[in-house]
């Protein structure tokens, strides 16, 4: 076989060989960023979360408001004596996020007002952009980051 | 959902990847005798059916598994083949057997692991384990010294380098380990200049595991697997503790353990000098790096073609030096895409580390990543001239029995943990009670 054509061949199998890489990015990229426009529709609520939100949002109480990912904003969860966020389908809120675990963090009301407590999660719990190690008071206006998803307390 | 989508893309990548095996496979044959290869057919079916039933078994037992790291190591595996039969027919017969047999270890590990985090259990377990499987090759009567390393145990017919197994051993061991003792070995008891120490008496254990480890590699004379202990057990405890002072302390006791090593054994000398001065004996004690440099410097961008270059010459090329074959034949194009492949699949360990739901898996998940990048990095850094040269295999790509089916293990466990409990959770209705008893206690 000529020389010239075996080299063509050979670019040709080292072109597949990256495209088998663009295809493995691809893959993973869809899952990290799983939230453009005519990709993946965007996951819809637990019915049983929008129940309850609509059942207690007459009260008048606070709520959690979904700000971030984009496709979930505005998202309301109404913050009840105790509420749990987390990837486990047992959590009050929970969370299509790869970044919360599977029970992440805990809202609850005391006396005082409203805490948030991380449920020992992997990747941790933020309000306001810092980490929570103990029950924190949160009011109204304070961002809580769970995995990749941001809450604003909102009333 | 999420799990058919990852198992088609695995689907895909699979066939994408035996189709690139089988078109290297035939160039190969091509470049090297003119003519096509008589088996190519079976071959290709081969190489199929083994990707294909690691494939099912995934379908089978870890669903939600990531997707794209059996197809990347079958597709290592396959390059990796394609250059050993390329230079070496008995050792691709060889190859081909233990790839069986490695994919078999896979299937039988996600098996008999269905839950990552039951290894917890056994931590001590694995600890003799793996400091027993290092100790194997110094017993007289079993042991053998191949090239100057005593890495190897005779059985009978069976030859096979015990350290290839311990190193996944050992890596549930300090992530078990460090996952109780994180949060003491993160109290600073007391203070050196700037670092936090904590209290020494936590450390034992580890201390010891790791010193037995590394006096074993000393007696054993295999520096690349010291190197690479070294590095899982400060990466474990940086990320088990999550303090930076650990890396600089590790970093310390490294350079002054290489200095050490170097003043006091000749072999390490040696290794130094042919690292920075390879030509002053190109035909003797260089000859192997210096052979790899000309193959590399023949390959240049896109590589001499493969079957065309001239590989033979370089010693150890089917497995330590199989980079420097790669480079030559593929050139650039095709060593930065074994490079990108090793990178891809740190990234995707990397990313499983994140998401697992327990710190065990998050740690486990860690340090099997740091043993497969940095055993690639080792040997593909020594082959190129970045690094000392230390004997160790590429992972999946050289030849080798023992590393090849120790490197199936752990991609299984890493596959594992990836799959998280998806498949052994408890019905929605039922977790309720679960996750709120957790939430009381």
């Amino acid at each position: 076989m000529p020389e010239p054509l075996l080299a063509i061949l050979k670019l040709c199998a080292l072109a597949l060989l990256y495209l088998f890489f663009l295809r493995v990015i691809r893959a993973v990229w869809a899952e990290v960023a799983p939230a453009r426009a005519g990709a993946a529709p965007a996951p819809v609520p637990k019915p049983k979360a929008a129940r309850r939100t609509s059942s207690r949002r007459g009260k008048g109480g606070d709520a959690l408001v979904v700000v971030e990912p984009k496709e979930q904003k505005g998202q309301r969860y109404a913050l009840e004596d105790e509420v749990t966020m987390g990837r486990a389908a047992g959590c009050t809120v929970t969370l299509d996020d790869s970044y919360a675990s599977q029970l992440h963090a805990r809202v609850f009301r005391r006396d005082d007002g409203l805490h948030v407590e991380d449920l020992g999660s992997t990747n941790g719990t933020y309000v306001n952009g810092k980490k929570v190690t103990a029950p924190l008071p949160i009011n109204r206006g304070d961002r809580v980051k769970v995995g990749a998803t941001v809450f604003e307390v909102q009333a | 959902m999420t799990s058919w989508v990852r198992r088609n893309t695995e689907l895909g990548l699979i066939v994408l990847g035996a189709v690139i095996t089988a078109g290297l496979y035939v160039l190969a044959s091509i470049g090297r005798t003119a003519s096509l290869p008589a088996n190519i057919i079976p071959f290709l079916l081969i190489v199929l059916a083994l990707l294909a039933a690691g494939h099912l078994a995934m379908r089978r037992l870890a669903p939600g598994a990531d997707g794209v790291l059996l197809p990347i190591a079958g597709l290592l595996n396959g390059i990796g083949y394609v250059m050993i039969a390329r230079l070496d027919q008995r050792l691709a017969g060889l190859q081909a057997t233990w790839t069986l047999i490695g994919v078999a270890a896979f299937i039988g590990t996600l098996i008999v692991v269905r839950r990552v985090r039951d290894l917890e259990r056994y931590r001590y377990t694995f600890m003799l384990l793996g400091v027993g499987l290092l100790l194997l090759p110094l017993l007289p009567g079993i042991g053998r010294n191949i090239n100057g390393a005593r890495i190897w145990v005779s059985l009978g017919p069976l030859n096979f380098q015990p350290g290839e197994f311990a190193k996944i051993a050992l890596a549930i061991f300090f992530a078990s380990y460090l996952v109780e003792k994180r949060e003491v070995l993160g109290i600073a008891a007391r203070r050196v200049g700037p670092l936090a120490l904590p209290e020494i008496r936590h450390f034992g254990p580890v201390l010891l595991a790791w010193a037995a480890s590394l006096l074993v590699m000393v007696a054993e004379k295999d520096l690349g697997s010291s190197l690479l202990f070294f590095a899982l057990f400060i990466t474990l405890l940086w990320v088990a503790t999550e303090r930076a002072s650990y890396l600089a302390v590790g970093l310390v006791m490294f350079s002054a353990g290489a200095v050490i090593a170097w003043r006091v054994f000749a072999h390490v000398q040696e290794r130094v000098d042919i690292w920075l001065h390879p030509f002053a004996d190109p035909s003797g004690s260089g000859y192997q790096v210096v052979q790899a440099t000309f193959a590399l410097a023949w390959g240049g961008i896109a590589g001499t073609g493969l079957g065309l270059g001239n590989p033979g010459r370089i010693p150890a090329a089917a497995t330590d030096f199989i980079f420097a074959a790669i480079g030559e034949e593929l050139g650039l194009l095709g060593s930065a895409a074994i490079v990108v492949a090793f990178l891809l699949m740190v990234g995707a360990g990397l990313r499983i580390a994140l998401r697992a739901d327990s710190p065990f898996e998050t740690l486990l998940a860690t340090g099997l990543t740091t043993i497969l990048g940095v055993q690639a990095f080792i040997i593909m850094g020594g082959v190129i001239r970045l690094v000392p040269l230390t004997g160790i295999t590429l992972p999946f790509v050289s030849y080798g029995g023992s590393s090849l089916v120790a490197n199936y293990i752990l991609l299984a466990l890493l596959l594992r943990i990836s799959a998280g409990d998806a498949a052994a959770a408890p019905a929605p209705g039922a977790d309720d009670e679960t996750t709120f008893g957790t939430l009381r206690r």
